[in-house]
C-alpha cells in the first residue's frame, strides 16, 4: 500500500512564466533519493483525490528537495501549484520512486548523454548535477529542446553548471521556434536532428549511458536513433512525461432505463477492449467469474484480491466487494473495484475494464 | 517541444512506458497478468525445488540446490515489488497462496494453468526425487530463458530493466542443471534421467500455448509480446537439444 509522508514547503521560485521550482523539507528528515527520481503527491481538488508525479531536480548530495512543476493546460494540480502554492504549505508525497538513474562510481571516467525536452529536463538537471558531484571524472553532454529561449526551464541554472563545469558539462540547446546562430540548433528533436547530431557534435561509440526525458514523440526519435548509431538497449535510460492522461475522459454511463429482471439476477454491462456485452447474472456469482462464463477475456490473476490486476470502473449500479487488499480507498471513491471479489447487488451493474 | 501522438501510437512505434502513471488501464491489466506469470512461476517453482534440497545426494548438490530456491524468491520478489508500484499487495502476495501444491503426478501434459494461480502449466506437476528435479531443471531453465528473453524487450521499461538482472541468473540454473545431469551419468542414473526427460520435455513444451491472433496482435502493438508460442517452442527446443548433445544424453531421449 502506498506510504504518504508530509513535506514542508519551504521556497517556491518561478523559473519560466509557467513553471516554478518547489523546494521541500520532508517532516520526517529524511531527504535521500536517486538521481532523476520523482515524488507522486497527492492533493484533493473539488471533493476528489489528484495525484500527480513531479521529478526531483536536486543534485543527491546537494542535502535538498525540489521540484519543478510545469503548468499544463487544464492541468488541475500543475495550475494549482503554479497560482497557490506558497511557503509554508504542507504536501503529502509518496516516493522518491522511479528507475531513470544508473549506478555512480567516483572511479569511473564515463560519458552521459541527456536528451531533454520541455520539462522533461528535471530528472535529467539531477542527473547532471549528481555525475558533475561524485564522478570527478565523467562528463555529460545534455542536448535540450524547447519552444523559445524564454521557455527553457532552469535556463540560468543550467549557464552556471556549464561555466562551473566547462570541459565536462556541454549543453545544446535546439529551440523550435527561434533561429539560432547554427541551423542545426533550430527546429525539433526528431530523427534528421538528431542524425545530424551524431554526426557532427555527438560521439555516439563513446558513450556510456543515454538519459532520455520529454514527450513521446522526441523520446522515440532519440531512442531510434541512437540504436542506428549502435547503442545497445541496456545503456539507454527512459523517463516518459506523457502529454496525454490515459483514463482521464470516462465516459458517463448509459441512462438507466427500466429494465426487466429476474428474481435474484442481475443485468450486468461488461466493457472490454471497445466492446459492450450484456447478460444476466446470479448475485453469489463475482463480476469476474459472471465475464469470464460469458466468453469475455476480463482480466485477472490471483482471484485473491490481493493483486489488482482485475481492477474495473462501476458505472451504474452496486457491488459489494468481499476482500480489498489492494486498491486504495480514493480508488474506490471514484468507483473502482476488483473484479474478483465483486458481487452485484443491484438489478443492474455498468463496469468498464478499459479507463 | 510539441508534438502529439497518443499512447498507442508511441506503443506501435516501439514506445517505452516507464511508470504505472503512463500505463493505460488495459494495458496495465495485461501487464499484471505477465508480472503475475513470472512471480506466480518463480515462487511456484522455489517452491518445489525446495522440498528436494534434503534428496540432494551431498552437502554441494543441496547447496546449489538452495542457492536456486533463494534466487529464484529473489527474482519474484524483484517483479513483485514492481507490480507493488501498481497496486498489487506485496506483503500479502507471497503468502495468500500455496505455491507448493502439485497435480498428481500422472497428470497428462496440457498448458491449461490452474485456476488460482497464474504460474505456467509446467509448474504444476510434482517432482519425484533429486535426478527428477534436476532434469525439470534442466528443460524449465531452457523454457524460462527464452520466456525472459522475449520478456527482456517489453514495453514497460522497469520490467525489462528487471529482467535483464535476472536472466543471467536463470540462465545460471539452467546450466547448473546441466552440470548436475552429467553427474547423474556418471553415477549409473541414465536410466532414470531418461525417464524424467521423457516425463519433463512434453510438460515444458506444452506450456508454450498460443494466444488467438487478435490478442497477440494487441500484445504486439503494445509492446507486451513478440513471438508467438510456436516460435518460443522451437527456440526452447533447440536450446535444451543443445544441452543434451553437449552432456552426451542417454538414448531415446531427444526424439520426444
Amino acid at each position: 500500500m502506498a506510504r504518504f509522508r508530509e513535506l514542508n514547503v519551504t521556497g517556491v521560485r518561478k523559473t519560466t512564466r509557467d513553471a516554478v521550482v518547489v523546494t521541500l523539507a520532508p517532516a520526517d528528515g529524511v531527504t535521500e533519493f536517486k538521481q532523476g527520481q520523482y515524488l507522486t503527491f497527492r492533493r484533493e481538488f473539488g471533493g476528489e483525490e489528484v495525484r500527480r508525479s513531479y521529478s526531483i531536480c536536486t543534485g543527491r548530495t546537494e542535502g535538498i528537495i525540489q521540484v519543478g512543476i510545469k503548468r499544463v493546460e487544464g492541468g488541475v494540480f500543475s495550475s494549482w501549484a503554479n497560482e497557490n502554492l506558497e511557503t509554508g504549505m504542507t504536501l503529502e508525497a509518496m516516493g522518491p520512486a522511479g528507475s531513470f538513474h544508473a549506478p555512480i562510481d567516483p572511479a569511473r571516467a564515463a560519458h552521459y548523454l541527456g536528451f531533454a525536452g520541455g520539462s522533461g529536463i528535471t530528472p535529467v538537471l539531477s542527473i547532471i548535477k549528481t555525475v558533475l558531484a561524485e564522478e570527478p571524472l565523467s562528463r555529460f553532454t545534455l542536448t535540450y529542446g524547447n519552444r523559445t529561449m524564454g521557455s527553457i526551464m532552469f535556463r540560468e541554472e543550467l549557464e552556471d553548471l556549464k561555466n562551473l563545469h566547462m570541459r565536462r558539462l556541454n549543453i545544446i540547446h535546439v529551440l523550435e521556434s527561434e533561429a539560432q546562430d547554427i541551423e542545426l540548433f533550430s527546429g525539433r528533436i526528431d530523427e534528421a536532428k538528431c542524425r545530424s547530431l551524431f554526426e557532427r557534435w555527438i560521439d555516439i561509440e563513446g558513450t556510456d549511458t543515454a538519459f532520455i526525458c520529454g514527450p513521446e514523440p522526441m523520446m522515440l526519435a532519440v531512442a531510434t536513433s541512437l540504436a542506428a548509431r549502435g547503442l545497445p538497449e541496456e545503456r539507454i535510460k527512459y523517463e516518459l512525461f506523457t502529454t496525454s492522461e490515459p483514463g482521464r475522459a470516462l465516459r458517463p454511463a448509459p441512462a438507466a432505463a427500466s429494465i426487466e429482471v429476474s428474481a435474484g439476477l442481475t443485468r450486468a454491462t461488461v466493457t472490454l477492449d471497445g466492446a459492450s456485452r450484456s447478460f444476466e447474472m446470479e448475485r453469489r456469482v463475482t463480476l469476474l467469474d459472471a465475464a469470464l462464463d460469458n466468453a469475455i477475456d476480463a482480466p485477472f490473476a490471483c482471484r485473491a484480491g490481493v493483486c489488482s490486476t482485475c481492477r474495473c470502473r462501476v458505472l451504474d449500479g452496486e457491488v459489494e466487494m468481499s476482500s480489498n487488499h489492494a486498491l486504495e480507498d480514493h480508488e474506490v471513491a471514484q468507483g473502482y473495484v476488483l473484479a474478483c471479489q465483486s458481487i452485484p447487488i443491484t438489478d443492474r451493474v455498468v463496469v468498464d475494464f478499459d479507463h | 517541444m510539441s508534438g502529439e501522438m497518443t499512447i498507442s501510437e508511441y506503443l506501435a512505434r516501439g514506445g517505452r512506458l516507464t511508470s504505472p502513471a503512463n500505463a493505460p488501464q488495459r494495458y496495465r491489466a495485461e501487464l499484471m497478468k505477465i508480472m503475475a506469470t513470472f512471480v506466480d512461476s518463480e515462487l511456484a517453482g522455489a517452491a518445489g525445488f525446495a522440498e528436494v534440497i534434503n534428496a540432494g545426494p551431498g552437502t554441494r548438490e543441496r547447496i546449489t540446490a538452495a542457492r536456486i530456491v533463494l534466487e529464484k524468491t529473489a527474482s519474484a520478489e524483484k517483479v513483485l515489488l514492481l507490480m507493488g508500484e501498481f497496486g498489487a499487495n506485496v506483503g500479502k502476495y507471497a503468502v495468500h497462496h500455496p505455491w507448493a501444491d502439485r497435480l498428481p503426478r500422472g497428470t497428462a501434459p496440457g498448458s491449461r494453468r490452474s485456476r488460482h494461480d497464474m504460474r505456467l502449466s509446467v509448474l504444476n506437476y510434482p517432482l519425484e526425487g533429486w535426478t527428477d528435479a534436476v532434469v525439470m531443471n534442466l528443460c524449465m531453465g531452457c523454457g524460462v530463458c527464452v520466456h525472459l528473453e522475449e520478456l527482456s524487450a517489453i514495453s514497460y521499461q522497469p520490467l525489462a530493466e528487471a529482467i535483464r538482472e535476472i536472466l543471467p541468473v536463470e540462465r545460471r540454473h539452467a546450466e547448473l542443471a546441466e552440470n548436475g545431469i552429467s553427474r547423474l551419468l556418471d553415477s549409473d542414473e541414465a536410466t532414470a534421467v531418461r525417464s524424467s526427460l521423457a516425463y519433463w520435455r512434453p510438460r515444458v513444451s506444452a506450456m508454450f500455448g498460443d494466444v488467438g491472433e487478435e490478442r497477440l496482435t494487441r500484445l504486439r502493438n503494445w509492446g507486451l509480446r513478440r513471438r508467438n508460442g510456436s516460435a518460443m517452442r522451437r527456440r526452447w527446443k533447440e536450446r535444451l537439444d543443445g544441452a543434451l548433445r553437449r552432456i552426451g544424453p542417454p538414448a531415446d531421449s531427444t526424439g520426444l
